[in-house]
């Protein structure tokens, strides 16, 4: 077989990947969120001592079903994190696939009929077990007068495959910590 | 025949992704300030840049962050020295392999500028 007579796709889909095999070059400076965190995220520390802001930050995450991970006093922080499952996640994606959790109505076109049909039953069994588990991390910093806070989210499919990541140190986050920290340090 | 040429070029373009990652020296720099102080000062500047410091320890002088963007990045930072002297030690993956240390500058100067900022 000559070089022109095989099969086209093929060849190009090589073709680019070879082309494309140079861009994946380490970046030369680390990344950074973009957009950068939110002002929010970070307030002034005040009259308050950080251990005091350490105490109310550790039962607002906790009320908020966050799971203490580590604590460092010296320094100041809270790191925590809290899991929470996200039903359907794979379906979103996968049209072909979306069929109701009980079962579904088809009408088919085939060779010389129509055919039609109704399915009742459990069937959903697939996008039951399609849940993807979302991760989010938070850390606090306060000292040196100042409180700062970062937080990204993950979602990890039901394949166990990263099929999001992104930095979540958003304004509605921050002030909603902020207020609980507040409320819980002046009881 | 047709199948083989593809199957071939695919299998050296991959070639190269099966290297065990190479060892990376770290980016190292010596701040006039105290370990406590440098410590804080790279939590500080991760977070700004939206890192979340997964464990910090102050006695032993020792601090990582993650960034989730994929393929996933981490930053260990160590710090040594006494007084008002203090040696930091920055090393980062991507994916799990080494970065060059020359990535690291922009963090160095940035955890420059904010100590210079706050004493």
């Amino acid at each position: 077989m000559r070089l022109w007579q095989l099969p086209r796709v093929p060849v190009i889909v090589v073709v680019t990947m070879l082309a494309l095999a140079g861009c994946q070059t380490t970046p030369s400076t680390l990344p950074a969120a973009e957009p950068r965190p939110s002002e929010a995220c970070s307030w002034p520390l005040n009259d308050q001592t950080p251990r005091v802001v350490l105490v109310g930050a550790v039962a607002a995450l906790e009320a908020d079903g966050f799971l203490i991970r580590h604590t460092d006093l010296a320094l100041g922080l809270v790191s925590a994190e809290r899991t929470r499952i996200l039903p359907g996640y794979g379906d979103r994606y996968d049209s072909w696939d979306r069929r109701g959790m009980f079962g579904g109505i088809g009408i088919g076109g085939g060779r010389g009929g129509v055919s039609s049909g109704v399915m009742i039953g459990f069937g959903g069994v697939g996008s039951l077990t399609r849940d993807a588990t979302q991760l989010e991390r938070v850390s606090l910093l306060a000292g040196a007068g100042e409180v700062r806070v970062s937080r990204d989210i993950q979602v990890i499919d039901w394949r166990g495959e990263l099929a999001e990541a992104r930095s979540a140190s958003t304004a509605d986050f921050c002030q909603r910590l902020r207020g609980a920290i507040e409320a819980g340090g002046s009881r | 025949m047709s199948r083989l040429l593809p199957t071939l070029l695919l299998a050296l373009l991959l070639t190269g992704c099966a290297t065990s990652p190479p060892r990376e020296p770290p980016r190292e720099l010596d701040f006039p300030f105290a370990p406590e102080a440098t410590l804080r000062s790279s939590a500080q500047v991760l977070m700004a840049n939206g890192y979340v410091v997964s464990h910090a320890d102050a006695d032993l002088g020792r601090l990582e962050a993650v960034f989730s963007r994929w393929p996933g990045y981490r930053v260990l930072v160590e710090v040594s020295g006494e007084g008002e002297q203090s040696r930091v030690s920055l090393t980062a993956t991507r994916g799990g392999r080494p970065l060059p240390p020359q990535t690291l500058d922009r963090l160095l100067v940035e955890m420059q500028d904010r100590l210079g900022m706050w004493r």
